[in-house]
């Protein structure tokens, strides 16, 4: 392989976040060229150096240089730090997008992470906090990082004002587990959180109604749950959403989520999540898409041993994360069909031989 | 839905390959192989002259969720549809995969 001395090169903004995340784990030194430069408005956005100087708080060592243009970054990882932080999140983008790449990042920190996040806690182009509280975290939960493991909505905050705040709390590990799910059960319940903040708390009942008249029929376990944050805890911008979840025999979990829009009934909200999370469901497998990139970048980095998980097909950016892993830890997934015999299952199944990856920051007890 | 399933069965592709041993752009591996030329739409009027290579799209986000597709959800509207995935919870007959699978 190449020297650590070497970097490695990529071209445009796009799968950012991942490909700081892979710079961070592999110690691999990272350059990042034509960010947008074609644009009219060229280089890098707030939220992108916001989450540069997010990841320069969480390490210690990291060099990052921005060029003058910030059409080009180049990084140069140290080690991961964790412990108490803060970061105030731009308004342009949700928390989600800031917790995300933590999330990767915090199990193998030196010491365990307790970070503070404040921004908006649900928009239409992130994970929401509540997605990531109870969808992201179990996943976690797959690969042995349990204990400790938490994520706390103190404040809610819509879109555009913000004002939510959350808090991460992610035990540090030795090595993550190997993960062997290829069955992916039956669906057992379903779990839902509307929340309505700055408008009328009625709106949480009538989007919990009309998701209930589609899902009443499948499963009688429904238990679909109206979050209710008040006065300065509800941010400052009005909006409501609903987030639901299905979680299967074997703890495979799909979500969905849809939330407010001008114009649009709260019961066709309640709708337009119910009818995704049937989209999910249908799709199958043991990992939703929103989280295969998480779960291919924990099998890589479980411990040397074969690691399988049966999913949906990939999205064009897990296809690049793919790539992205071979590049940084030449590690390449072995894909094909979950089940040969049934021509119409467009699942597979995706293996890999794990790094047997240490958290070689972790301070020795 | 047969047209759905005659989709799924026309596209088994070689992933491995597609993803490890071709040039093929993440979204060309997805859609299929036609090139999608927006060439054609945005002819004359701007001056900027974005050269979109389809991949360099600045508009594309970094994000985790996949917008909704209000087209694709309405199949849901069908109550067949609905009844179609009853055999993937635990209280749906074992016989109800013989349709659907």
């Amino acid at each position: 392989m190449a020297q650590p001395i070497s970097f490695i090169h990529f071209s445009g903004h796009q799968h950012f976040r991942s490909r700081l995340v892979l710079s961070i784990l592999s110690g691999r030194h990272v350059r990042i060229d034509k960010i947008r430069s074609e644009d009219k408005n060229p280089g890098l956005r707030d939220y992108e150096i916001s989450l540069l100087r997010l990841l320069e708080k969480a390490t210690n060592g990291t060099i990052i240089e921005i060029s003058v243009t910030g059409t080009a970054i180049l990084l140069k990882p140290g080690v991961i730090l964790g412990g108490t932080l803060q970061h105030e999140c731009p308004l342009s983008r949700a928390i989600g997008y800031f917790l995300e790449p933590i999330i990767m990042l915090a199990p193998f920190a030196k010491k365990p992470i307790n970070i503070t996040l404040m921004g908006i806690t649900t928009d239409d182009h992130d994970l929401s906090a509540d997605i990531l509280r109870t969808v992201t975290l179990p996943h976690l939960q797959l690969f042995g990082i349990s204990e400790g493991l938490e994520l706390r909505i103190k404040k809610r905050g819509a879109s555009p004002g913000g004002g939510g705040e959350v808090q991460f709390l992610c035990p540090i590990v030795k090595q993550v587990n190997t993960l062997n799910f290829v069955d992916a059960g039956k669906i057992k319940r379903i779990r839902g959180v509307a929340h309505a903040v700055r408008v009328t708390p009625q709106f949480s009942n009538r989007m919990i109604e009309a998701s209930r008249s589609i899902l009443n029929r499948y499963i009688p376990d429904i238990y679909l749950y109206s979050d209710v944050y008040k006065g300065n805890e509800s941010g400052k911008s009005p909006g409501y959403a609903l987030t639901l979840l299905a979680e299967s025999t074997t703890s495979a979990i799909y979500c969905a989520e849809a939330i407010s829009e001008a114009g649009v009934a709260p019961e066709d909200i309640g709708l337009r999540a119910t009818r995704a999370l049937l989209t999910e469901v249908e799709k199958g497998g043991c990992v939703d898409q929103k989280h295969q990139i998480l779960v291919l970048l924990m099998m890589v980095l479980g411990s040397e041993d074969v690691g399988r998980c049966r999913m949906a097909e990939p999205m064009p950016k897990t296809i690049q994360f793919l790539r992205d892993i071979r590049t940084f830890f030449a590690t390449s997934f072995k894909i094909v069909p979950a089940d040969i015999s049934d021509p119409n299952c467009s699942q597979l199944l995706y293996s890999c031989y794990g790094t047997g990856y240490v958290n070689a920051n972790r301070t020795l007890a | 839905a047969a047209q759905l399933a005659a989709g799924t069965h026309k596209r088994r592709k070689d992933w491995i390959k597609l993803i490890y041993n071709s040039s093929l752009s993440p979204e060309e591996i997805v859609n299929g192989q036609q090139s999608t030329d927006k060439s054609s739409e945005d002819e004359g009027d701007d001056f900027f002259q974005v050269k979109s290579t389809h991949a360099e799209d600045p508009d594309v986000l970094d994000q985790g969720k996949e917008p909704l597709d209000e087209e694709s959800l309405k199949k849901w509207e069908d109550e067949e549809m609905l009844d179609s995935i009853r055999n993937l919870f635990i209280t749906g007959a074992e016989a109800a995969a013989e349709g659907e699978g």
